[in-house]
């Protein structure tokens, strides 16, 4: 089972003992402040240097942060899109590897699926879930992928709770740029990693001359597609400006996204991990 | 537009079957998400336009040639300048008889069949006339109205040299050959070309009756005899033993020179006897002749066919262009 390392640029609010850094105070590693010892605190810290510094005369206790959990959630688009080739594997990868790394690092799961409906079509609240990863895997290799996912007026918000959490949005985000802006701007109270996934094959013609009839799964859109040698070039070019989109609307709303093309590679998650939040 | 008829129109029901590929989308085809933010190409879409419009008029194109369209005989106006010939064949037994004259030094083709090679050739000659058949032996047998059909009187002379039966009975040949000329107008000369090889006696009644329709009908009369060595010459008959049993051409002959109508007889054996009845028929004054030649009905299906054939190629190429898959599943 894959594994990454994930981490975050802000603090956790969370008082449950964890691996992130929190704004609680506790017994953690992180020097928050003084104390005065009659305000309760753990004698077990007092500051010699800063006592006899202090012009009142108190006995100055050393204060530190400590490590909290972090609710990982995942929002999955389930829309007819996602079944498209292997995407369905690498999602269930993705996925596995999600559950896997929140339980091994010690993080409450939850998962949120959208498919046809409005409300999750699969839906796993936030727990300590310990077999996760196993069970969503199935559940979601077997899921007929249908409907238009994230492609549609959602409330996310509820399902997501209250408390910051670190949500990776797992979509191909072929749907128009102000559907993802809306959803962004919905979901900002969380840490939101979009992972997109895309295959090389979506840009990479399946002959050098021929047509083909194409519909939109979600839409409906229907047309026909010529290949000749340059639909290739233009069908990359079409690609690389949609990745320089989603990049900056992205940006504008916290964090880059994190392509994954054809396979997933855990290292590089973790990579991305460490570039964004040092 | 009249001109066209259908052999089998019910086909045109099937046409509106056509209309499904110019109003069905098509094929469903691959699903392909990203066509939101896709680059539209519109040269593309002009194809596919051109294709289905393509496929339309095939498919109209077959189904009309299955019903079979044809332009419907015509009729066009000739104008004319012939003579209105009735070919009056003897068929009779005595036409197998050997023949001795020009046409054959040696005299080893039937009379009928050199009767054959000389109406081919005054047929060849006379193009713009207009011919009838009539053939006769014990009765007449009516072959051909008159008619400019070319095909169709060179067919019908070539016809002659079969072997011929019966006896000869003028008489009765005669009279259907004017029959002939009953429902045409009369706007050139009229002539009755009989070729015989012998005459038979004709009773007094029916000589009056062929004496009367002559006049009424004004037809002129020419006869090529086709002598055989033994008979006599009715040019030049013998001084004595004439008579109605032993020499009846020569008593015929004497009958038609007093029909009161222009009579003429040509010895086929005598090589310019030929050209002279050409030349006789050449001189006859020919008033111009309004007629309608008739051109059969032409079936148009091959036509159809062939351009159906020119619209199905760029379709068959298109249908080997045509991709079925682009994204398979990697398990």
């Amino acid at each position: 089972m894959e594994e990454f390392h994930y981490r975050i640029a802000w603090r956790a609010t969370s008082a449950h003992p964890g691996h992130h850094r929190s704004q609680t105070e506790g017994g953690g590693f992180e020097f928050h402040g003084h104390a005065s010892l009659m305000t309760g605190a753990d004698p077990r810290h007092i500051d010699i240097r800063a006592s006899l510094s202090n012009p009142f005369g108190d006995y100055q206790v050393r204060q530190f942060y400590q490590t909290s959990i972090v609710p990982v959630h995942v929002i999955a688009d389930l829309s007819a899109s996602m079944g498209l080739g292997h995407k369905p594997e690498l999602l269930s990868r993705l996925t596995t590897a999600i559950a896997y790394s929140a339980y091994r690092t010690g993080d409450p799961f939850g998962f949120v699926g959208i498919a046809d409906r409005h409300t999750p079509s699969i839906l796993w609240p936030l727990r300590r879930h310990r077999g996760a990863a196993l069970t969503l895997a199935r559940q979601l290799n077997g899921y007929p992928f249908q409907g238009r996912g994230l492609d549609q007026p959602l409330s996310l918000t509820a399902w997501l709770g209250k408390r910051r959490s670190l949500a990776f949005l797992l979509s191909d985000f072929h749907f128009p740029l102000s559907r993802l802006q809306a959803l962004l701007q919905q979901l900002r109270p969380h840490d939101v990693v979009p992972l997109v996934l895309w295959l090389s094959q979506e840009w990479r013609p399946p002959a050098r001359w021929g047509w083909l009839p194409l519909h939109d799964p979600e839409t409906g859109t229907r047309r026909t597609m010529w290949f000749h040698p340059g639909t290739e070039k233009s069908l990359r070019l079409a690609f690389d400006r949609r990745r320089r989109q989603l990049t900056e609307l992205c940006r504008r709303y916290g964090r880059r996204p994190f392509f994954v093309v054809d396979g997933f590679r855990p290292e590089a998650l973790s990579r991305y991990f460490l570039e964004s939040c040092v | 537009m009249t001109n066209l008829g259908l052999t089998h129109p019910l086909w045109l029901l099937a046409w509106p079957l056509t209309l499904v590929f110019l109003l069905h989308p098509g094929r469903k085809g691959v699903p392909y998400p990203a066509m939101e933010w896709l680059p539209m190409d519109a040269l593309g879409r002009k194809i596919d336009r051109l294709r289905r419009w393509l496929a339309w008029a095939f498919l109209s194109c077959l189904i009309l040639a299955l019903a079979g369209p044809f332009l419907k005989e015509q009729k066009v106006a000739r104008l004319g300048t012939g003579a209105h010939i009735v070919l009056t064949i003897d068929r009779s037994s005595s036409m197998n008889e050997d023949f001795s004259g020009y046409l054959s030094g040696n005299a080893k083709d039937s009379k009928s069949a050199a009767a054959r090679k000389l109406l081919l050739r005054f047929v060849e000659q006379r193009r713009q006339d207009l011919f009838a058949m009539v053939a006769f032996s014990t009765a007449p047998v009516h072959i051909l109205p008159l008619t400019q059909d070319r095909a169709a009187v060179r067919a019908a002379v070539e016809a002659i040299d079969r072997r011929g039966r019966g006896v000869t009975n003028i008489a009765p040949g005669l009279l259907m050959a004017l029959e002939e000329f009953r429902d045409h107008p009369v706007t050139g000369a009229r002539v009755i070309l009989l070729v015989s090889d012998g005459g038979t006696h004709i009773d007094q009644d029916t000589q009056e009756r062929i004496r009367q329709r002559f006049r009424d009908v004004g037809a002129r009369l020419y006869w090529i005899y086709l002598r055989n060595p033994r008979s006599i010459s009715v040019l030049h008959p013998p001084k004595r033993n004439l008579s109605e049993t032993t020499t009846p051409e020569y008593f015929l002959h004497r009958y038609f020179q007093t029909l009161g109508v222009p009579y003429r007889v040509f010895e086929a054996d005598d090589p310019e006897s030929l050209a002279a009845a050409i030349a006789t028929v050449d001189r006859l004054e020919n008033r111009p002749l309004r007629y309608f030649e008739t051109i059969p009905r032409r079936d148009l299906s091959a036509h159809l066919y062939g351009l159906g054939l020119i619209l199905g190629l760029p379709l068959l190429l298109w249908n080997a262009l045509e991709i079925r898959q682009w994204f398979e599943p990697k398990r």
